[in-house]
């Protein structure tokens, strides 16, 4: 019998003690909770990340890249070379973006698309990676001195991308992304045997501060004729209303067939560019 | 035996009589005005429980379920500023001290960016058969909960937040 009360009144105690508690169960929250923020900006370095403007957000980026460093006094170590590529991106909802470009060295346009098929996600629904899959179409303007060679085809001006983008926020601090990748060349570039080259990308950031993160990325290259990968460092700092990305590299080139498949700069050389990117976002719509 | 239960049961009946109501899509709004920038952002998946048999309150929210009308800010928010990867969600369990008609006094532990502190607010509760509703609007200095703007920033984020809480609470079992 003493037990039996104690019992009961031990029961009645903790009946009070847990009541908040206990009101808070009620609402424990079942839904999935997705992985946000793997990559500070809509690249890694010089390749697509899995990130990409929100709705309704349009970007302006801006890109720099200068000449080598080992290119002397004369040139500035390479200041005196430099050359943009300016793009708008559009989030046209949560999952879809298109984007608009022009290289000023490559004197070409470039427009692509990203969707978004699923999101790393924990909590009911669970799934480990990010993925998006991107293209993009390279209009390379010719001269017109080019176009009155007979064999030449309007459609030769242009090339294709396609990437499936997987990226995965291991923690805070980490995130990896793998981009296999498939460029298509109408006209082949002189070292080139195949229109259809596959490589694979390696991107990962790591975030030692709150704004600061550290980015690297490679490609390799698997049937190409050109057998130099680029490789990329990129620190990016996020302010108030802009991203800023310094980068080195060893591609001066910032879309995608062109600093994969036509890199012949070699880091062990030094010539290696210095570049950064700019970007600001607009909220065109709520 | 029989004897031996009766207070269990009695016990278990008192638990029955308990009144909860429960809400999960209320709107609790944050405001900071600034100078140069006002910034107003809104949650509309708020969770409550109210139990109106021993008074007391709980509120949850998520972190990232704040919406801002720039998405840039929303980012700065959930990655700089509330760390919701680290600190996800936000409670408030607290309990009704004094109500006068419908005007309520709630004392509490707010919990935010990982950090608990004790809170007094007033607000309105409105009682219904149905349901309830909880209005309420109080102030939340930044730094007592540990969150830091930087200087740069500093003109742009006031120190002291608003919050606006409105959210109707319906009957459950």
């Amino acid at each position: 019998m003493k037990f039996n009360v104690f019992f009961i009144i031990c029961m009645l105690y903790s009946n009070i003690g847990f009541s908040q508690d206990e009101l808070l169960s009620l609402l424990d929250d079942k839904s999935s909770e997705y992985s946000k923020y793997i990559f500070k900006g809509t690249k890694v370095v010089n390749s697509a990340s899995v990130e990409m403007p929100d709705a309704g957000v349009l970007q302006f980026m801006i890109q720099h890249r200068f000449g080598t460093l080992n290119s002397g006094f004369y040139n500035f170590y390479g200041l005196d070379n430099s050359q943009v590529r300016m793009s708008f991106d559009y989030g046209l909802n949560d999952r879809l973006s298109v984007g608009i470009g022009r290289s000023s060295s490559l004197k070409a346009i470039d427009s692509n698309i990203k969707y978004r098929l699923i999101r790393q996600s924990k909590g009911a629904q669970t799934f480990p990676l990010t993925i998006c899959v991107s293209s993009s179409i390279v209009f390379k303007q010719y001269l017109t001195s080019n176009s009155e060679n007979n064999n030449f085809l309007f459609s030769n001006q242009f090339s294709y991308s396609h990437q499936i983008l997987l990226a995965r926020k291991v923690n805070r601090q980490i995130s990896f992304q793998l981009s296999p990748t498939l460029i298509h060349y109408n006209l082949l570039p002189i070292d080139q045997l195949v229109h259809d080259l596959y490589s694979l990308g390696y991107g990962a950031r790591y975030k030692i501060s709150n704004r600061i993160s550290l980015n690297i990325e490679t490609f390799s290259q698997f049937n190409s004729g050109n057998n130099i990968n680029p490789l990329s460092f990129g620190v990016d700092i996020q302010t108030g209303g802009h991203v800023f990305q310094f980068h080195l590299s060893n591609s001066a080139f910032m879309i995608d067939r062109a600093f994969i498949h036509e890199t012949y700069d070699l880091w062990s050389e030094g010539s290696i560019y210095f570049g950064f990117n700019i970007s600001r976002v607009f909220t065109l719509k709520d | 035996m029989i004897k031996n239960l009766l207070p269990l049961l009695l016990l278990c009946s008192i638990n029955c009589f308990s009144q909860k109501y429960i809400s999960n899509d209320g709107e609790i709004t944050f405001f900071s005005y600034a100078p140069i920038e006002d910034i107003k952002a809104v949650n509309k998946k708020v969770s409550a429980v109210y139990n109106s048999a021993d008074d007391n309150i709980v509120f949850q929210l998520n972190i990232n379920d704040f919406n801002f009308r720039k998405k840039l800010m929303q980012t700065h928010f959930n990655e700089n500023y509330l760390e919701s990867d680290l600190y996800p969600q936000s409670t408030f369990i607290g309990k009704v001290i004094a109500l006068e008609g419908n005007k309520a006094k709630v004392k509490g532990m707010l919990t935010i960016h990982g950090v608990t502190k004790e809170i007094e607010a007033d607000g309105t509760l409105l009682k219904n058969n149905e349901s309830v509703e909880i209005l309420s609007e109080f102030k939340v200095n930044l730094v007592d909960y540990n969150i830091s703007i930087p200087t740069i920033v500093m003109y742009k984020i006031a120190e002291e937040i608003l919050i606006n809480i409105e959210i109707e609470l319906n009957y459950s079992q």
